[in-house]
């Protein structure tokens, strides 16, 4: 049971973060209450119980000056046979959110060659439906096109690896036809995810040189090349190069974007709004180094990337279509977002 | 625990909650109970309030009964007699309407830890389990368990354990696996609960319903079932087989480990789970968490010694990322040492090179360490990053180099023409006694290929008596010695300066022992000095003994999903064998009132064992008969103490053992016929502190040994040890007289 053990810790954590957006001691101090609350929930003798926070949040509530009456009802999850969706849920506008989201992550080597690259998806949904309503997910998913005599076709289908599912999904049916069918839980929570191995070209690549000169000063040079397609537009692009921690006075030249410096935490963050395909940028920094060197060796922390790229996913992944079958009848939109975005991305410096 | 300045602070709450205001006011009243709280949560005691706390918990504000109800739990076994006020409270609430609040109030009855709280919470607890609200059966099953632990020594109430039994068929999926927990608290003397055919079929089939936590926990239990045929084996299996793909890492394990055990008969099912679970292993591997990537490593490596390979095209999973803690990397290294093949060590090798220059000193020896494990099979390829790392001239690296150089020149001998060219130079950047060692032995063995082998240890001597290390000046003595032989024209006279030293001046007996030693040597003749001193160089076949054979997967499928793993078998065997002594020592006697220890029993002899009560030692009671029938339910309900098989060969007649035993005061309560397969009897005796011991003799047909099965009423292993020396005697004696 060790991998339980372990992981109820880190389940724990989640849950306290979604009650309080985030977990630090400040946090706990002041919802010591609810603290206590939920771990009367979490845990029962030491066994877990009731860990989907979904579920807490409707018997914790977070308001807890909100006086409740002698007769409160009960909430219905607590009794329900769908352990994750309440009955008798009712919105005006019956939508679903789907979000592919693919993160990439990367390990370069200092010489430059690519050691680990990889892609870890996931699909999100926003649920706004009323009643128990009954979903299907279709995606471009090679094994059910090979199934469906699809292939070969002009359809771009994806091998997905790993692929793990909420639990509300039917695995028995996965299994048998690739058919995602599910029961959705209200709000947000994410369906599934996958893991995709398959070498992609580093969507955005970095070279650099880092002159260090002891006792006057270390030169950088960092030149960013966005290859992905020239239509797509990478934001939020966030480049942070190592420099040594007993640098100062810097001066930097970027030809697109603006650098700084950030002392705590040893680095220069160069940041580009827009970023798109193609294009190739370059940006300098200059430190001062003191002419005493410090004792302590420092090790060497690789550049770092941050991006999101819209409208666009490294796999290939699409969503086919959505079918929305409640008893009732009503219509329902499906409204789907693919976006890219860098996981662990990492190129180490000589 | 008094706390300083607490008092000012009860005495000022006290107020606040009796204030009639206050209570008016639903939200002051909450706010005030809420300081209470907060106060007692950084360990002011409050238990001064009690009285107040238990009025402030008639409330329809299930907040804060909530609170309440949390500080009634924790102050309970200070106050057991208020407690006793607020169980009218908590009994009204767990017929409330609301079944929130009858949960809530079961539940915290069920946690008060105070004598005789018992007998309050049992009604409660039943008509819970019959309640018609899930939530409330949830807690009165858990309550079960509770009521089991606080009564210690109770006797398992059989009908409360047939309702949990039937529970087990509930429509809640919570309940179900609490019911679960909670058999296997309350029978936990009996081996837990028990899953038979429709309890294991009954359990598969509601597997999808359940939670990961639930889901976990079953594919736990479901180990102890044996399917009876090979079909329905794989049917289960069948049915399982969409749980290795769950999002939760928990239950993927406990699936994989199930498909292990149940499995075994089927080495190819094994490696083909194994197989599979590779993906939802690797992705743990490289989980956010820290601690569940740690684990993932673990089993990584244990699944790695049975299937060598298993994980080599993923080789680069296991590179370290510059963020991650030290236990992460440094199980990621000895991974990385394992996956070694001829595609891959060009990659792996250089990858181990950018560890060794690290900044953590630790991490970069464990690199080093790991590229002279590899060098074993790729010899030259590592011979030549460890020469290329001693260009560094770095303390830290250079004596690891040269440790992993002394073990390499041992097992693969080819290596030692490039280790003797590597090795000039070395000598300045050594410090530590590991390394000097190391280098010494190296200059000793195989110093007639290295030209300035004598002037190097010539330094060492010279600096000997500021040496710390004994060991380091044992080796020089040696290497010393050794290079004599080889080279005796350069190291005649510093043998002679070191050994006057060693003999003359050294305080530490061993070295100074060793020197006289290799003097004395020296005195027979230099022939018989070689014979002795020069033995062979090398011995590539330790490399065979040590690196260990592949293991099947059966040995430790067992210990998959456990915190073997983690620890390492015999660092968890250590463990667990002293978390199991914390949990008897309050169970052993308090006062005991007499002396135990000592051989009490020297010799086998009737007369001396009828001397024993004088002795002081253990007294046992004479005349103290016990009927069968509670002889029968006692036996029942203790486990056994001890357990031991003595040789016994032939036939005897039962009635000279019943006088015998007679004469120790150890009654006999049943016996079999004699010359009966096989044969059993019962004894009983007790000693004057009212400690009964019950006892088993059993002789198998067939086999020449008598099985003795001892219990105690009481656990005191001094008066154990001497009960059964007694009856040890006695039976030797008997076997004595027979032959």
């Amino acid at each position: 049971m060790s991998a339980s053990a372990v992981f109820i810790l880190d389940v724990k954590g989640k849950v306290f973060c979604e009650y309080f957006k985030e977990l630090e001691e400040e946090s706990i101090r002041d919802n010591f209450v609810i603290v206590y609350e939920l771990l009367d929930e979490l845990m029962d003798f030491g066994f877990p119980q009731t860990t989907d926070s979904k579920i807490l949040q409707e018997y914790i509530t977070q308001q807890s000056n909100k006086l409740e009456t002698g007769k409160s009802r009960v909430p219905p999850t607590v009794t329900n046979a769908v352990s994750w969706r309440s009955e008798g849920i009712k919105y005006k506008k019956n939508e679903v959110f789907i979000d592919v989201i693919e993160s990439v992550n990367l390990l370069v080597n200092a010489n430059g060659s690519v050691l680990l690259s990889e892609i870890v998806g996931t699909i999100k949904l926003k649920v706004f439906l009323s009643g128990m309503p009954e979903l299907r997910l279709g995606l471009n998913d090679r094994v059910l096109f090979e199934l469906t005599g699809l292939s070969g076709s002009k359809n771009k289908s994806v091998e997905l690896e790993d692929v793990k599912f909420h639990q509300c999904v039917r695995l028995s049916r996965f299994d048998n036809d690739r058919t995602i069918s599910f029961i959705p839980p209200d709000g947000d929570f994410e369906l599934m995810s996958y893991r995709l191995s398959t070498q992609v070209k580093p969507l955005i690549w970095i070279e650099s040189v880092i002159e260090k000169f002891s006792h006057s000063r270390v030169e950088i040079m960092v030149k960013a090349k966005g290859q992905f397609k020239k239509q797509s537009v990478a934001n939020g692009v966030e480049i942070s190069v190592p420099v040594p921690s007993d640098a100062d006075s810097p001066r930097f030249k970027t030809s697109v974007g603006s650098a700084k410096y950030v002392p705590e935490r040893n680095v220069v963050i160069w940041s580009i709004k827009s970023f798109p395909g193609g294009k190739e940028y370059l940006m300098r920094a200059h430190f001062g180094l003191p002419s005493v060197e410090k004792e302590e060796v420092e090790g060497r922390p690789p550049i770092g990337v941050k991006f999101e790229i819209p409208y666009f996913t490294v796999s290939g992944i699409q969503v086919r279509y959505m079918k929305i079958i409640e008893k009732s009848g009503y219509q329902a939109l499906p409204w789907v977002r693919y976006i890219t975005q860098s996981g662990d991305y990492q190129l180490r410096t000589s | 625990m008094p706390y300083l300045g607490s008092e000012d602070v009860v005495k000022e709450l006290k107020k606040a909650l009796c204030n009639p205001h206050i209570q008016a006011d639903r939200l002051r009243y909450r706010n005030v109970i809420q300081r209470v709280i907060r106060y007692m949560t950084q360990g002011l005691d409050m238990s001064g309030v009690f009285m107040e706390m238990v009025k402030a918990s008639a409330t329809v504000d299930i907040v804060q009964k909530k609170l309440v109800y949390l500080y009634m739990c924790t102050y309970a076994p200070l106050k057991p007699d208020l407690a006793l006020l607020a169980i009218n409270t908590l009994c009204k609430d767990c017929s409330d309407p609301n079944p929130m609040v009858r949960g809530l109030a079961l539940r915290s009855m069920c946690s008060l830890r105070m004598p005789g709280v018992q007998e309050y919470i049992q009604q409660p607890i039943l008509n819970g389990l019959r309640d018609k609200a899930s939530y409330v059966r949830r807690v009165a099953v858990l309550g079960c368990a509770k009521m089991h632990n606080l009564h210690g020594d109770s006797e398992v109430d059989g009908a409360l354990v047939n309702e949990l039994y039937s529970l087990l068929r509930d429509q809640d999926p919570i309940v179900v696996v609490n019911c679960l927990r909670s058999l296997e608290e309350i029978l936990k003397q009996e081996g837990g609960v028990v899953i038979n055919k429709p309890i294991a079929h009954h359990l598969l089939n509601r597997m999808s319903k359940l939670d990961q936590w639930g889901q976990a926990e079953v594919l736990n239990f479901l180990l102890r079932y044996q399917p009876r045929s090979e079909e329905e084996l794989f049917d289960i299996l069948n049915l399982l087989d969409s749980f290795l793909k769950s999002s939760s890492p928990g239950v993927v394990m406990g699936a994989t480990k199930l498909f292990l055990i149940l499995a075994k008969m089927f080495p190819h099912v094994q490696t083909d789970v194994l197989v599979r679970v590779k993906g939802p292993l690797l992705a743990a591997c490289s989980s956010e968490s820290r601690e569940l990537c740690f684990v993932a490593l673990c089993h990584v490596r244990q699944i790695l010694h049975s299937l060598p390979g298993h994980f080599s095209s993923h080789y680069k999973k296991f590179f370290c990322s510059y963020s991650e803690p030290h236990y992460i990397k440094l199980q990621k290294v000895e991974v990385l040492c394992e996956l070694v093949n001829d595609e891959d060590v060009q990659q792996v090798l250089e990858e181990l090179r950018g560890y060794c220059t690290d900044v953590s000193a630790d991490f970069a020896q464990a690199a080093i360490f790991a590229i002279g494990g590899i060098a074993r099979t790729y010899t030259d390829q590592c011979v030549q990053i460890l020469t290329e790392l001693l260009g560094l001239r770095q303390e830290h690296i250079t004596t690891v180099v040269v440790q992993t150089f002394r073990d390499l020149v041992w097992l693969c001998p080819q290596c030692t023409e490039a280790v003797c060219q590597a090795l000039p130079g070395c000598e300045e950047n050594i410090q530590d006694s590991e390394g000097k060692q190391a280098l010494i032995w190296l200059l000793g063995v195989h110093g007639e290929r290295i030209p300035n082998a004598p002037y190097v240890l010539e330094d060492f001597v010279e600096n000997v008596k500021s040496e710390t290390f004994p060991a380091v000046k044992m080796e020089l003595l040696t290497a010393l010695l050794r290079l004599f032989l080889s080279r005796p024209a350069e190291c005649q006279d510093m043998l002679g300066r070191l050994l006057y030293y060693c003999i003359e001046e050294e305080k530490d007996m061993a070295v100074r022992d060793r020197g006289l030693f290799y003097y004395r040597l020296l005195l027979v003749g230099i022939d018989e000095v070689k014979r002795i001193l020069c033995s062979p160089k090398s011995d590539p076949t330790l490399g065979l003994l040590e690196d260990p054979a592949e293991r099947p997967v059966n040995s430790w499928a067992s210990d998959f999903n456990t915190l073997v793993p983690v620890y390492g078998k015999a660092h968890w065997a250590t463990i667990s064998k002293c978390q199991g002594a914390e949990r008897c020592d309050p169970e052993l006697p308090k006062t005991s009132s007499f002396a135990a220890s000592g051989p009490l029993i020297p010799e086998e002899n009737k007369e001396r064992v009828q001397e024993l009560p004088d002795s002081g030692a253990l007294m046992l009671v004479p005349n103290r008969q016990l009927t069968a029938d509670y002889f029968e339910k006692t036996w029942l309900s203790l486990k056994v103490a001890h357990q031991q098989v003595l040789p016994w060969r032939g036939e005897f007649h039962p009635d000279t053992l019943q006088m015998a035993l007679q004469v120790v005061n150890i009654q006999t309560i049943a016996m079999s016929r004699a010359g009966s397969r096989p044969w059993k009897a019962y004894l009983s005796a007790q000693d004057d502190t009212g400690c009964l011991f019950l006892t088993e003799l059993l002789l198998e047909p067939g086999n020449s040994e008598m099985q003795i099965s001892v219990k105690q009423n009481e656990a005191r292993t001094e008066t154990l040890n001497s009960f059964i020396s007694v009856l040890e005697t006695v039976i030797g004696t008997i076997e004595e007289i027979k032959s």
